[in-house]
């Protein structure tokens, strides 16, 4: 079998990210960049299926800025068999972007692509629906689980009080939202082997794909508010706390 | 500007952000809903009968709740529809021919202002609009989903035993959340009776749902839901910023923890500096006491 990921370079969680002097866009000097946490868990994911299966081939692939060829070296470094690049260094209209990784996957005719549910920079969530949507792939969204039997693949969605499973007929697409297993770090062989391993680039231009389409435009960024210095209780019996943090938050926040 | 607003029902109610959503709409312009009637959410199906309905009614605007559901539909129909969209929006005019809205970015730690261009699909987030109290019910115009369009199958539901007969985490007035401050699993019964006599959804922190204490439907902050209630009450949450991007919106933060350092008091309104087992069955009564009277 073989599974594609998407993937998307982005500032690390742990950044603690600011808006730079033009006020629409992020400072990114000396941030570190990382694959965006639901690519991950679709990484590990696939990862997992490779586990039980070692025929499986797990291959990443990004459109981006040429910086974003550190996020695939990761991918390859936690496991993942091949890469490539789409180079992008200006904003592409997003359903570009799903025509750029639809190219990709007509070619490299995986059976299951995985995309992570959202990237966690522009939180949108649309390139995975939409890149089946080009495809004209069934999709499931926000999946938890994926377990491949002869020719399908049995899909596992978290909702509200238990989850649903969903069978497609390969090939399908699927936006993860965990895996069952927390995303493994690269091990030293992984990392060496990362290292010699080639990542195909091209620009996205000689894809030959239709880059018009809506595009957002931010007007400005700002941090969201900053909440007030608050009250804090402490020192004294856990019960008199308990009475005046309730009357508090009736007669004071009035959301009791 | 014509606006259709898309409706979701959980059991026989409409869920709050729909009665959200159509009351914004009605100040944005010539509003209408639509509920797709079918036996559960599937993208397919949904998206051929919402397409059909676009392409002949010509909204300029398409508006979803930011559900899990919603977001789902709405990102697959712009694309369909070759419509620009944007997800997860706080607020929301529209603006000589285009819309000016709010949205968070880089899991909450930005709030974007952002032009889009018409017609666009746009999903709502839970709880930012709001809701005046009384406000006339919507008219709702049901459509079928396209069974045609299925190329899934559904296998069977796999119900977990726990939850169901509490508020969902996303849209629920008071959330309730629990860190690694309790414990373990077999203290989760002082998270659930506090919550409960709050009236409120229990959440809990990833430190949480990542040791397999709790399922990780119930996590809350970046990985997990971004939820927006008046009351949010962290439990033994030292509050990692991953943890804070998921709820600092909430209109009152409360937190307990026995650390006077922890990180989760700098965004609390009220901050408790006490043992979470000694201050939490506490609180759980003088909550009912003072609800009661």
């Amino acid at each position: 079998m073989k599974i594609l990921i998407p993937l998307k370079q982005v500032p690390d969680s742990t950044v603690r990210v600011s808006v730079a002097p033009d006020g629409k866009s992020i400072k990114t000097e000396g941030i570190t960049w990382s694959i965006s946490p639901y690519d991950e868990y679709a990484i590990e994911m696939a990862l997992e299926r490779k586990d039980d299966d070692p025929s499986t081939v797990v291959s990443v692939v990004t459109v981006g800025p040429a910086r974003s060829r550190d996020a695939l070296r990761q991918a390859l470094a936690m496991g993942c068999d091949e890469a490539s690049i789409v180079i992008a260094d200006e904003a592409i209209p997003p359903v570009a972007i799903a025509r750029a990784l639809a190219k990709v996957i007509e070619e490299a005719k995986p059976d299951l692509v995985l995309c992570g549910k959202q990237a966690s920079d522009d939180d949108q969530g649309f390139i995975g629906p939409a890149l089946a949507e080009v495809l004209g792939w069934p999709h499931v969204a926000t999946i938890t689980k994926a377990v491949p039997a002869d020719g399908s693949v049995e899909l596992w969605r978290e909702v509200e009080g238990g989850h649903e499973v969903w069978t497609a007929r390969l090939p399908a697409l699927a936006t993860v939202h965990k895996s069952e297993k927390e995303p493994r770090y690269p091990s030293l062989p992984g990392i060496m082997k990362a290292k010699k391993k080639e990542i195909p680039e091209r620009p996205f231009t000689a894809l030959g794909v239709d880059a018009s389409g809506p595009m957002l435009e931010v007007l400005s960024m700002e941090p969201p508010p900053a909440r007030g210095a608050g009250k804090i209780l402490k020192d004294g019996d856990p019960r008199h706390l308990a009475d005046q943090l309730a009357t508090a938050l009736r007669d004071e926040a009035k959301v009791l | 500007m014509k606006v259709l607003v898309v409706a979701e029902r959980k059991g026989t109610e409409l869920r709050r952000v729909s009665l959200e959503l159509a009351a914004k709409a009605t100040q944005l312009g010539d509003a209408s809903v639509v509920e797709i009637g079918g036996e559960r959410y599937s993208p397919l199906p949904f998206v051929s009968a919402l397409a059909k309905k676009v392409q002949a009614d010509a909204p300029d605007l398409v508006l979803l709740g930011a559900t899990q559901n919603g977001r789902d539909l709405g990102a697959r129909l712009a694309a369909r529809l070759g419509r620009a969209y944007a997800a997860d929006v706080t607020e929301i005019a529209a603006q000589g021919g285009s819309l000016e809205i709010t949205r968070p970015m880089y899991a909450g730690k930005v709030r974007a202002r952002m032009r889009v261009p018409l017609p666009a699909v746009v999903s709502i987030r839970p709880g930012a609009m709001r809701l005046r109290e009384g406000a006339p019910a919507p008219q709702v115009t049901k459509i079928e989903a396209d069974a045609a369009a299925e190329k899934l199958t559904f296998t069977k539901f796999a119900a977990v035993a726990s939850g169901g007969k509490r508020v969902s985490l996303a849209e629920a007035r008071v959330v309730v959340s629990g860190g690694r401050g309790l414990k373990g699993p077999e203290h989760w019964n002082l998270v659930e009776e506090l919550a409960d006599a709050l009236g409120g959804a229990v959440g809990a922190s990833r430190a949480v749902t990542d040791a397999g204490w709790r399922p990780n439907e119930e996590q809350v902050g970046q990985t997990g839901k971004t939820v927006t209630p008046d009351l949010y009450v962290a439990l033994g949450i030292s509050g990692a910023i991953q943890h804070l991007a998921g709820m600092t919106s909430s209109k009152v933060i409360v937190a307990v923890n026995k650390d006077p350092d922890a990180d989760i008091f700098k965004v609390a309104d009220y901050g408790v500096v006490a043992d979470v087992f000694e201050f939490v069955p506490a609180f759980t009564e003088a909550v009912k006491k003072v609800r009661s009277t």
